[in-house]
């Protein structure tokens, strides 16, 4: 009982927590650009060596670069082939690619169990790979764990920046995983313990221990991760997509102005001599100080 | 090995930066022996000033002198951070902070990107992550809802005392905010935002930031139109002379328009390069008057200086220079302002700025690496190239290329007119900073310039050696095309601290000049092969 307990909060935690993060960063207001190239946008020739629209002459009255084509491409080799850190950190690449892909895998068979359970008539080649699905996503995120605490430990590059989270994080994925892989071992297929949990709760009691931790772990995982950097997995939107990539000119934003005219309207309370000298100042008397000396002067 | 937790230390320097672990340079410049001696500070500024971070000081920061003092300055810090995270105060960067701050997975994939960390030898206080995880530490601790306790449970406890915020803030100018590493991140992680918010924090808040970036930059600007110091009076007679100058030199007769109502270009140079490199200018005037281009000068207060310097440091400074050089050619109704060869000065005013100025005030805005390459390929030149037969190389301001994305129209002009043009490695998006980007080159503080040659700008300097290794000797005359005003800044200094004339005979300049070389029926070659 006490596990569908901590299973059911777990799920809520997890599910309201990411969606406050996302929440926060939506509600913010709109900043100043800080794009950084290459951009995955516009002319497939410009794509290749990272040049953009500012290359064209009179470029505010050409057409907008469009299209997702080129950003979803590039994201699915940052998602799928870790990009980046094959690129620019060889010795980690082995090790976050196979507790990546454990992870990508282990969400996908959760996902697919949990269908056969809404939809019990779904195409049976589905049940194989989840059968085996899961014990393979265990055994590449255990590697992947292993790898990346031992390279915490003693690679050079990293041994003095990681802390006692990020050794934690990679122990308990390991032990998520490891726990996985075991109840496999032990003659328990983790998509029946999916299936039990969905249909019959009370017969959680009859399995072993170890799918047991198992799943006290997954719920201990779940309420952790929204309150880690491990949002990465979703905030790369934002960071990728909403600064890194985002080029647009308001001359191509309808809602530019409206933001702006909000934005200059904020209050400034900066204490530092030079922006507001006295009193109160929006960011728009701020921005229209002539000499510098301080806006809000009497 | 150094801890993140050290930068608290009260006593000692962090590191020495020995120059026997400086990345080796190709001879004749290998021998660590033939360089310049770094400049001992004397023991009474030693005192006074705090260079406990790696002996150097940008900003020539005091040490608060009691207790009291450094309970005061550590308020402050508190205060500063509270507003660096508040919409109010910082809706102009805090979405791009709170992802840097909250998204890190602390896995060095970006560290080797950093060409001033990899310069230094590896050295654990340049590490790009180092101050950003003594930031993200202070803000954790410091400023979240039971901080304290989560960072004691987490082994990342940093003491907030003078000693860290002194180190941060020096550490925030050992950054150039070349954003190398921001594009090594597989999380879209950003340190030198991280480093530029660290300097907004002081600067906004406490009233601290280097001199040469504030009082004699910004500031300057605001009152006097120009960060040099030139209102516009003195601009407009210094142009005049250089008018004369274009006479002499080509027989041509060109009076620079100014504050001409309607014309298709405002062009704004850097005022630097009036001063500093007045053959800039001048070929800019005599290509567009030869190109038959209707362009202006503005002799309005900032509409003559591009320079932006608030973009590296200050959000308001920023917001204000924006605003004057926008109303300058709202004023003039011209058809677009066309940025001279600045780096900053083009991110400034045609990205940063862009969602800053409203209407009328948004006046289309264009680089002038753009505008001359339509004039070169338009045909409206006659160009030899023969004339620049030399060994030429370009370096790639950071701002233009990698923050900006123009990257080709400056190539096809050299392919054009300069037979003997070569890349660097890397190049283009991957070029390496000149090690004086974001006000470094134009700061020197107590002993700083040593630090900005001998690391800063040493991968540069190798760089630019291995472009031209197959005619290193000074008897071939070569020339590396920087077309930013920072850029040439620094590559003057770097090049007299190392004897890169003597040695190689490399010199600098920018792209206009290259193509007024060029120029069939300009009777005397333009460029002058004398280092200045």
């Amino acid at each position: 009982m006490l596990l569908i307990i901590l299973i059911s909060i777990a799920v809520v935690i997890f599910f309201a927590g990411n969606t406050i993060h996302i929440v926060k960063f939506l509600r913010m207001p709109t900043p100043l650009r800080w794009e950084l190239y290459p951009i995955p946008k516009g002319p497939r020739d410009r794509q290749l060596y990272g040049g953009s629209y500012f290359e064209q002459s009179d470029w505010w009255t050409k057409p907008p670069d469009t299209g997702r084509s080129g950003e979803l491409a590039f994201m699915a080799k940052e998602v799928f082939l870790l990009r980046s850190v094959w690129e620019n950190f060889r010795g980690l690449w082995l090790w976050s690619w196979l507790l990546h892909w454990g992870l990508y895998l282990y969400s996908l068979m959760t996902l697919i169990a949990v269908g056969e359970v809404l939809v019990p008539s779904g195409p049976r080649i589905l049940h194989s790979a989840v059968m085996y699905g899961y014990p393979l996503a265990c055994l590449l995120g255990l590697l992947g764990s292993i790898g990346l605490l031992l390279a915490r430990s003693a690679h050079p590059r990293l041994r003095g920046f990681s802390t006692r989270s990020s050794f934690f994080n990679a122990l308990l994925l390991g032990a998520v995983f490891a726990t996985g892989l075991l109840s496999f071992y032990g003659g328990t297929s983790l998509d029946s313990l999916i299936r039990d949990l969905l249909r019959s709760p009370a017969s959680l009691g009859h399995y072993a221990r170890v799918p047991q931790t198992h799943l006290a772990l997954v719920a201990f995982f779940l309420n952790y991760f929204p309150f880690t950097h491990m949002t990465h997995a979703y905030m790369k939107y934002f960071t990728w997509h909403g600064v890194r990539w985002n080029d647009s000119p308001a001359l191509h934003d309808p809602l530019a102005a409206r933001t702006l005219a909000l934005n200059l309207q904020r209050e400034v309370t900066w204490s530092a001599p030079h922006i507001v000298a006295g009193g109160k100042a929006t960011w728009s008397e701020v921005a229209a100080d002539a000499d510098g000396r301080g806006a809000g002067r009497a | 090995m150094l801890k993140v937790g050290d930068i608290a230390n009260r006593a000692g320097q962090l590191t020495e930066v020995p120059v026997q672990n400086l990345v080796p340079l190709p001879p004749p410049y290998d021998r660590l022996e033939d360089l310049p001696a770094r400049k001992q500070l004397k023991p009474e500024v030693l005192d006074r000033i705090d260079t406990s971070l790696d002996g150097f000081s940008a900003l020539g920061l005091s040490r608060p002198q009691t207790p009291e003092d450094e309970q005061k300055f550590v308020k402050a810090f508190l205060s500063g951070l509270e507003k660096l995270l508040n919409t109010e105060n910082n809706w102009t960067f805090l979405e791009q902070l709170q992802l840097s701050l909250d998204h890190c997975a602390r896995c060095q994939t970006c560290v080797e990107a950093c060409p001033i960390y990899t310069a230094s030898g590896r050295d654990e206080v340049y590490r790009p992550t180092f101050r950003s995880e003594v930031f993200r530490r202070l803000v954790n601790e410091y400023a979240k809802p039971g901080g304290k306790a989560l960072a004691w449970l987490k082994g990342e406890h940093v003491e907030l005392n003078a000693a860290t915020l002194g180190r941060l803030l020096e550490s925030a100018y050992r950054c150039s905010l070349c954003r190398r590493c921001a594009q090594a991140c597989p999380m879209g992680v950003d340190n030198a935002l991280l480093a530029r918010e660290v300097r907004k924090l002081f600067s906004m808040e406490m009233g601290i930031a280097p001199r040469e970036i504030h009082d004699k930059g910004s500031m300057l600007q605001l009152r006097t139109g120009s960060s040099t110091g030139m209102n516009a009076h003195a601009v407009r007679d210094n142009i005049a002379f250089l008018d004369d100058e274009i006479r002499d030199q080509t027989g041509r007769t060109i009076e620079t328009p100014w504050d001409k109502e309607g014309a298709d270009v405002l062009l704004i140079h850097n005022a630097g390069e009036v001063l500093a490199w007045p053959e800039n200018p001048m070929a800019f005037a005599i290509i567009l008057e030869a190109a038959g281009i209707s362009w202006t000068m503005s002799s309005e207060l900032a509409g003559y200086d591009s320079v932006n310097y608030g973009l590296w440091y200050d959000d308001a400074q920023f917001a204000r220079v924006a605003v004057r050089q926008a109303e300058a050619a709202r004023k003039l109704k011209v058809k677009k302002i066309v940025l001279g060869e600045c780096g900053h000065g083009h991110k400034a005013s045609m990205v940063t700025a862009d969602r800053l100025l409203s209407g009328g005030s948004n006046v289309p805005r264009e680089s002038a690496l753009v505008l001359l390459r339509d004039i070169v390929m338009s045909g409206r030149l006659k160009l030899d190239p023969s004339r620049n037969d030399f060994p030429v190389t370009l370096h790639d301001p950071c701002n233009m290329v990698r923050m900006m994305g123009i990257v080709e129209p400056q190539r096809e002009i050299l392919r054009a007119i300069c037979p003997q043009f070569r890349e660097m490695t890397p190049h283009g998006v991957d070029n390496y900073c000149c090690g004086g980007g974001s006000g470094l080159a134009i700061m020197s503080g107590q002993n700083f310039a040593d630090w900005r040659f001998s690391v800063a700008g040493r991968t540069k300097l190798k760089q630019i050696l291995d472009a031209f290794a197959d005619c290193p000797g000074p008897e071939v005359k070569k020339y590396v095309c920087a077309p930013c005003s920072n850029c040439k800044g620094q590559f003057r200094d770097l090049f007299q601290y190392y004897g890169v004339w003597e040695k190689s005979g490399i010199l600098y300049g920018g792209l206009a000049e290259l193509i007024v070389n060029a120029m069939a029926d300009i009777p005397r070659p333009f460029i002058q092969w004398e280092f200045h």
